[in-house]
């Protein structure tokens, strides 16, 4: 997680309006949703895939571990998806019977479980491609413009800030504590762990207390009004959204028939 | 008579635990001068500040600004803080954005400006800041020292006329913090009043017009830094050490080097400017000794 956050700092896309990798990432999703077929999502994945190496310059390997972890998720769920038990042997297309009992694929579900593992595997490419292109922050004011109530985008501009600030404390104190052979046994690991867990939750209480006299100390009434660095918009690049996404629609209308 | 910008007139704070933070702090600020509070941890620097812009409300007696008592409610205290302003001395806990520039544009935005001369503010904050390349950085991946910065550039974009800084150059490198104080002496040139607390009694001694010694709530001293540095039962009691500048001074008057009557250096270049040439004087070294 902290990985793709970096990478949404460093990668070369990052010059980029937000808006425009929002609304790209965004519609590839809807239509790779809405595919009657596999050749979308197939499509969709090889698209989001190149745009992620190549022009995002994220290294391969990144992106295959990514694509990992909804991976063993989706097998499994695919699989029950896919495997039906009948007391009625006909209709299946590979199968076992035992005592009765026929366990195996029939033919119609095993061409849902892969449409299925297919479109959920091209819409995560294409959430992984606005995460690793586009920092936090960005999507926040891009939210904030769609004009998600404000109570929501002050909530995420905040809770993301200060992942940080608590992640970094209790690396600090999880360190004291392992330098002093805090975790030398699973008995002293729960202890210590229990401490740092209560040291954490003062430490919230302290810092918001000193984050709102901060922001107080600044003029601050209720509303977080702030400014973000202006991307310039790219006519060529929605061109180039609309070029990508009609063929795919296409295929999509074609695929109904 | 010089104008008083900021004063602190009989005002006495304990914690809501009933711990005594401040005991009856009288202390005028006059406007465009460079003011020091020395004093150890815990000698109530950091909650002077916090009264000083409203955030803490004193038990008793009274900040005023220009003259008049500060008030409480809502408005008049957002009017303070566009003039008195506080960098923080943790910048991980002034810092409520990932990122620098929405940060930084958060102060200046809730003057009420327009978004123009907000942008403009802030990309003459990031200058004068030297964080311009950190623009694009989120707050989470800078250093300690870049923190810092882009706190005091958050603070600068608001142009307070007041500007206090709690524990400026603590965490800096050496070049960042000589940046720092040439940033201060700008601040100064435009004519604002700087505040800052420290422990670095170098540097509270050369930069500052005047002194402010506080020991456990109190202050017990104030005046030229000169005057209060040469007074060492003083130095003692607010657990301060003497400024390198003053101790080779002093040992160079003990030794005769030159008279009593010189004035005290305030920087060393001053100081090498009234050190006498060796050829000048009877050397120290006996010639017979060869």
């Amino acid at each position: 997680m902290i990985n793709i956050d970096s990478y949404a700092y460093s990668n070369h896309l990052k010059k980029i309006h937000p808006g425009e990798k929002s609304l790209f990432a965004m519609i590839t999703l809807a239509v790779c949703l809405t595919s009657p077929t596999v050749i979308t999502p197939l499509i969709v994945l090889a698209l989001m895939a190149g745009l992620i190496i190549f022009k995002a310059g994220i290294p391969g390997r990144v992106f295959l571990k990514l694509l990992l972890v909804p991976f063993s998720f989706l097998v499994l769920s695919v699989l029950t998806i896919a495997f039906s038990i009948s007391t009625d042997p006909s209709g299946f297309w590979i199968a076992e019977t035992i005592n009765g009992l026929t366990i195996g694929i029939r033919y119609p579900d095993l061409n849902t479980a892969a449409q299925l593992f297919l479109r959920s595997l091209g819409a995560v490419s294409c959430l992984y491609f606005l995460a690793l292109t586009t920092p936090m922050t960005e999507i926040i004011t891009v939210l904030h413009k769609l004009r998600v109530p404000v109570i929501i985008t002050e909530l995420m501009l905040l809770i993301y800030r200060f992942i940080f600030v608590f992640m970094e404390t209790a690396i600090t104190i999880k360190r004291a504590q392992s330098s002093r052979l805090g975790y030398v046994s699973l008995k002293i690991s729960y202890r210590s762990l229990s401490r740092l867990f209560s040291a954490l939750l003062g430490k919230v209480f302290v810092k918001s207390q000193e984050l709102y006299n901060a922001m107080a100390a600044r003029c601050y009434t209720g509303e977080i009004k702030v400014l973000t660095k202006k991307y310039p918009v790219n006519l060529r690049n929605y061109l180039l959204i609309i070029g990508l996404e009609l063929p795919l629609i296409l295929i999509n209308l074609l695929g109904r028939r | 008579m010089p104008e008083i910008i900021l004063e602190a007139f009989n005002l006495d704070y304990s914690y809501p635990d009933g711990t005594k933070a401040l005991r009856t702090i009288n202390l005028k600020i006059e406007k465009g001068e460079k003011l020091t509070i020395l004093g150890s941890n815990g000698a109530g620097k950091s909650t002077l500040f916090m009264q000083f812009n409203g955030l803490y409300r004193p038990n008793s007696g009274s900040i005023k600004y220009q003259g008049q008592a500060i008030s409480y409610k809502n408005k008049p205290l957002i009017e303070l803080r566009k003039k008195v302003g506080i960098v923080f001395q943790d910048p991980d806990s002034q810092l409520f954005s990932s990122s620098v520039y929405q940060d930084i544009s958060f102060g200046p935005l809730n003057l009420g400006l327009s978004d123009q001369e907000v942008e403009a503010r802030v990309d003459q904050a990031l200058i004068d800041t030297e964080t311009t390349d950190l623009e694009y950085k989120p707050t989470h991946l800078l250093s300690y020292g870049q923190k810092k910065r882009v706190s005091i550039a958050g603070v600068l974009a608001m142009e307070p006329e007041v500007i206090i800084f709690d524990e400026p150059t603590a965490g800096l490198d050496p070049r960042h913090a000589r940046e720092f104080m040439q940033l201060l002496k700008n601040l100064s040139d435009e004519g604002k009043t700087i505040i800052i607390s420290t422990h670095d009694v170098d540097l509270a001694y050369s930069w500052s017009d005047r002194l402010v010694i506080m020991s456990s709530g109190e202050i017990i001293a104030q005046g030229e830094p000169g005057e209060l540095f040469l007074q060492p039962e003083l130095i003692e009691q607010a657990d301060l050490a003497l400024p390198w500048l003053l101790e080779i001074y002093c040992g160079l008057v003990e030794k005769g080097w030159f008279p009593t009557s010189t004035p005290l250096p305030k920087t060393r270049e001053e100081l090498l400017l009234i050190l006498p040439l060796a050829s000048m004087n009877i050397s120290p070294i006996p010639k017979d000794s060869k």
